[in-house]
């Protein structure tokens, strides 16, 4: 299949994978492909076969076509028909849109929305990323990465799904909604193109969830637009669905009537040309290449022995190593044993033509907030508002890295698109990638805690003995370290994201940027130090009486490690579960408990409304929250050494089979400071064991 | 406008003979014919739109079982299914529609779907031309939306288990079925494994759903099935799917596998399947295969293996052996999964385990 296609420049990147222009060789046609690697999506099959599902059973003229898709290697082909005009916001770049031509795109929308909701489905994030053109100016509606298909007209979703700013307070409030709340997010869009920006944009977008339900509907104003064009927006925008008018109804608006055709819209795809070429940014384009990777011969002790070897002779595992294993190996495993299929494994994502430090990348980064980069099948490209999308364990940003401001994406990679089940892994999915070199913590060794430690009375008993060990990749797994990881993961990320998310000003956004920043990193590079820096800081509050009482932490005889002290309401409305995988994994409740640490952004408005029905914060009031088994947990704490390890591209299991500290890892190796350890995997083995019993009732 | 308000004066009966003959008419040319297409569109939008009403009109329950008996009565349901993939583009979704909606009819109080239960009892060949769907790319989706419907009950999965060819057309009366006697592995479920491996992907990813539906949603039923065709069916899974060149269908299967194995109603089925040496041999070579994600799912099947306290000897002698590279193996195994616990719990148990085998294999206390 993928030989039909002669696959040119890449159009745009973002979370989903990589757009690429591509010629389909049997009729010189161009097409737009999308590549998304399965084996690091984030998204599950199943959501991407529903997206296809979704598109293949659409054909409309204002909805972009779906050709065909196929799967190549790990990689999934997805042909699109291409539409050179580019996005909506792209066209705005030059500028925000005139009335008549956003009288024009909301009449294709409107027409495509009618389509859709007429076969039963909601586009669930229309705004102008999403709106693609075709070179002669027709509009298309694009990216049904989170439509939905009802089964008859009267049902609902509840799925918290779409962009925070376009989104329809009834979509926010989880209240139940349909075809309705796309004629909200249309509504938002013609603002969009005609102001340049989406009402509230100013605000973050964490903000705006909370504001789009409470304030009363945005309107035009003003003698800039016509009394027609504001009562359109005004019919989009009421807040009650059953009020709101339906596509169909508002393709008879007097303000649509009287829209032009769509070749107005060349103008804007010139305009936009013209404003590129004085640019003069000379982008270089990145070609579509495939590469070989992984054909490193593998080792001889690669492969398991399936010898029937017999009952007698069983022999030391050496022997069976040797030769005749091997004999008899190649024949069982020639399936995938040999350099061959390796060679089949190739990577299409690596190593573009151009260099990549020279690539247009970080001309997408560039911190202008809502300026798109110069592709044009920009879905979501990352330099746009990354829409909510389903889980991210996608690489974890830490807040404010590449601290551009307002509502400009780095601050909210992690909103993306989120079905309402997912919304907590997305949020815990913060965890900073940490090491950043050019952020040296000046904290990290003035806390070093130097055991056994008389000078600190709240350390741990279990403590006493562990040395920390000088190198820190990777950090020794102490007691300590575990409880500075849980507390940093579970409280203290989250407590900056919501501080962050909450401070209105760049510069607090920057300053609480770059604290969170260097959190990240001490907890990345010692988290034991971590621990120890914030027992220090409690120790000290607690013993300022009025500090200890402005803050709420008692002065009480039990260490009370900071990130129990008090669990405010917590935001939850961010940190929803739902639906689990069906595999049976235990569902960690990983509530992300937001305590009090930076208090003067405590008053922070906390609507109940965005608490989810579902969500059970679990909060640990007891003074020592790791005892029993949950005390695990800390281990679970992603962390950016392993991201980067999966990055590298390196094939796991593989690698570091001579590493000296590889014994380390061996089942049955105490290290010193880690006996508790061997304390934890027994309640783990017993848990086990349960968990057996009950599936092996002869056992 | 003229048509539209013709159109509208159709009563049931000629709406449903119309498009039978139209359908038929179809599937007689040889070449295609708008004016046919055209037509025939019509009147299905019609019938969705009087089965399924619009977002303005409800439906009268009343006309909804006119409709439909004049449907049983015409048998259009069967001609329907046979020519999906004749239908122009958005007549196939209406067809779905009406085919949805009439396996979803319940009469009013009554607790049985009234169509679909005569589908089965009288003309399940409806249900076998739906699966025929799959060969084609233009009709797998609707078909494979209308059978997932229809798989929420057991009769239509047994129906489609216990399919077998008949010389003359028809398909066996579901009374007749003695579910101890072994498959020929010619029925229309067999042909899933085909239809999986070998179609256009939004083909292959919707016959899997269907067929993940007919193994899960029925756990009784299957479990029987199984246990009788246990060789038959685990040779195709292993050799089709889980050793499949696709990706996805790989992954998926391998999945699926844990998901089966791991269900308490497939115990009988779970244990014979960990007895196999075989079967171990192709889940380690899951391990050590160079896509992360199918280690990951294959880790979900070899677990089954370790942590059975009653390994076969096969099974004991392959993990005995490579006690040492297995040791040597897990610890490092997708070690960047940090954030999922219940995987790092599972694989220090498994390491746990596998330290604990004896030197020699023994026969398990209760070895058949």
């Amino acid at each position: 299949m993928a030989e039909a296609y002669t696959v040119l420049e890449e159009l745009g990147s973002g979370s989903f994978g990589t757009v690429y222009k591509a010629i389909e060789k049997a009729t010189g046609e161009t097409v737009a492909i999308k590549l998304i690697d399965l084996e690091n999506s984030s998204d599950e099959l199943s959501d991407i076969q529903a997206e296809i599902g979704l598109l293949s059973t659409c054909k409309s003229p204002y909805v972009t076509e779906y050709k065909t898709s196929f799967v190549k290697g790990v990689k999934l082909w997805i042909v699109m028909e291409f539409l050179g005009g580019g996005s909506a916001l792209d066209l705005m770049k030059p500028g925000p849109f005139s009335e008549a031509h956003v009288a024009v795109v909301c009449k294709q929308l409107l027409l495509g929305l009618e389509y859709l909701h007429s076969t039963g489905k909601i586009h669930r994030d229309i705004k102008a990323a999403n709106v693609l053109l075709t070179d002669s100016g027709k509009v298309k509606l694009a990216d049904f990465g989170v439509a939905a298909q009802l089964n008859d007209y009267k049902s609902q979703r509840h799925t918290f799904v779409g962009t925070p700013y376009w989104m329809a307070p009834e979509v926010i409030q989880e209240a139940g909604y349909d075809f309705k709340a796309d004629v909200w997010s249309l509504g938002i869009t013609a603002v969009e193109m005609v102001k340049g920006e989406p009402p509230n944009a100013q605000i973050h977008a964490m903000k705006a969830l909370f504001v789009i339900p409470k304030n009363p509907p945005p309107r035009l104003e003003g003698d800039n637009y016509s009394r027609d064009f504001k009562d359109f927006i005004a019919q989009c925008l009421i807040k009650d669905p059953d009020r709101r008018a339906s596509a169909k109804e508002l393709l008879e608006h007097r303000f649509i009537k009287r829209a032009g055709k769509t070749e107005a819209m060349r103008e804007l795809i010139e305009r936009k040309q013209m404003f590129d070429a004085q640019q003069e940014t000379t982008t270089h384009l990145k070609y579509y290449e495939e590469t070989m990777v992984d054909l490193s011969p593998r080792t001889e002790d690669d492969g398991w022995i399936f010898d029937t070897i017999k009952q007698a002779s069983i022999a030391p595992a050496r022997q069976n190593m040797q030769a005749p294993s091997r004999r008899k190996m190649s024949r069982i495993s020639s399936s995938d044993g040999g350099p061959a299929p390796m060679m089949q494994r190739m990577d299409m994502n690596a190593a573009p033509l151009g260099s990549v430090t020279d690539s247009p990348i970080p001309e997408r980064r560039r911190p202008s907030s809502r300026k798109s980069s110069e592709a044009t099948v920009v879905h979501e490209d990352p330099s746009t508002m990354p829409t909510v999308r389903r889980v991210s364990n996608v690489p974890k940003q830490p807040l404010g890295v590449d601290l551009t401001f307002g509502n400009s994406p780095s601050t909210v990679r992690h909103f993306k698109r989120v079905s309402s089940g997912e919304r907590r892994t997305a949020l815990s999915a913060n965890n900073p990638p940490g090491a950043n070199p050019f952020h040296p913590n000046p904290h990290a060794k003035t806390f070093r805690p130097s055991p056994p430690d008389s000078a600190n009375p709240l350390d741990d008993p279990n403590d006493e003995n562990s040395p920390p060990a000088p190198v820190y990749p990777p950090a020794p797994v102490t007691k300590d370290a575990l409880y500075g990881r849980r507390a940093y993961g579970k409280v203290l990320d989250s407590v900056f994201q919501e501080a962050y998310a909450n401070s209105a000003s760049p510069h607090q956004r920057e300053a609480l940027g770059g604290v969170h920043q260097a959190w990240a990193q001490l907890d990345l590079v010692d988290p034991q130090g971590e621990f120890m820096l914030m027992k220090a800081m409690i120790d000290r509050l607690q013993s300022d009486s009025k500090l200890a009482s402005a803050l709420g932490i008692s002065v009480s005889p039990a260490p009370t490690p900071k990130h129990t002290t008090k669990n405010s309401e917590s935001l939850s409305g961010t940190t929803v579960h739902g639906t689990s995988t069906t595999r049976i994994r235990s569902s960690t409740t990983t509530t992300s408990t937001y305590s009090k640490t930076s208090g003067e952004h405590t008053s922070s408005p906390r609507e109940p409304s965005f608490q989810s029905p579902v969500s059970t914060p679990s909060r640990t009031k007891s003074p020592s929250p790791l005892k029993g088994p949950k005390f695990i947990l800390a281990q679970s704490n992603p962390h950016l050494k392993s991201h980067r390890r999966r990055q590298s591209g390196v094939v796991g299991g593989e690698k570091v089979y001579d590493r000296a500290l590889d014994e380390k890892k061996l089942p049955g190796h105490v290290e010193p400071g880690m006996e508790q350890q061997g304390l934890l995997a027994d309640i783990l083995y017993g848990q086990w064991m349960q968990g057996l019993r009950s599936r092996w009732p002869l056992a | 406008m003229a048509f539209l308000f013709r159109n509208k004066q159709k009563n049931h009966a000629e709406l449903v003979q119309s498009t039978k003959k139209l359908t038929i008419q179809l599937s007689e040319d040889s070449k295609p014919n708008p004016k046919v297409e055209e037509e025939l569109a019509r009147d299905l939008a019609q019938m969705k739109i009087r089965l399924q009403g619009t977002p303005d009109a409800e439906v009268n329950q009343e006309m909804v079982f006119q409709l439909l008996s004049f449907i049983i009565q015409e048998d259009l349901l069967y001609s329907l299914a046979n020519n999906i993939h004749r239908l122009p583009f958005e007549s196939r979704k209406d067809a779905q529609v009406v085919f949805s909606t009439a396996f979803r009819y319940k009469p009013v109080g009554a607790s049985d779907p009234q169509v679909l239960h005569h589908v089965i009892q009288f003309r399940p060949q409806i249900i076998i031309s739906l699966c025929r769907g799959y060969d084609r790319r233009e009709s797998a989706m609707p078909c494979g939306g209308v059978l997932r419907e229809a798989l929420k009950y057991d009769s239509i999965a047994a129906l489609l288990l216990y399919d077998e060819p008949v010389a003359d057309g028809k398909t066996r009366d579901l009374g007749d079925v003695n579910p101890d006697e072994p498959s020929s592995g010619n029925g229309v479920f067999w042909t899933f494994f085909e239809w999986i491996d070998k179609g256009a992907f939004e083909v292959s990813a919707d016959a899997f759903n269907t067929f993940r539906d007919i193994l899960t949603k029925h756990k009784a039923l299957v479990a029987q099935y199984l246990q009788t065709n246990f060789d038959l069916f685990f040779t195709k899974y292993n050799t089709i799917l889980v050793q499949s060149e696709s990706y996805v269908t790989k992954r998926q299967s391998i999945k699926l596998l844990g998901e089966i194995l791991l269900d308490r109603a497939n115990y009988n089925v779970m244990t014979q399947y960990v007895d196999s040496g075989e079967h171990l041999k192709i889940i380690m070579k899951l391990l050590r295969d160079d896509r992360k994600m199918i280690n990951y799912e294959g880790f979900h099947v070899f677990k089954v293996f370790v942590a059975n306290p009653n390994k076969s000897v096969a099974v004991q002698r392959i993990l005995i052996s490579n006690r040492e590279k297995l040791l040597r193996f897990l610890p490092n195994f997708l070690e960047d999964r940090t954030d999922d616990e219940q995987f790092m719990d599972e694989k220090s148990f498994l390491i746990r385990q596998i330290e604990q085998l004896p030197p020699v294999p023994v026969p398990p206390p209760n070895a058949a």
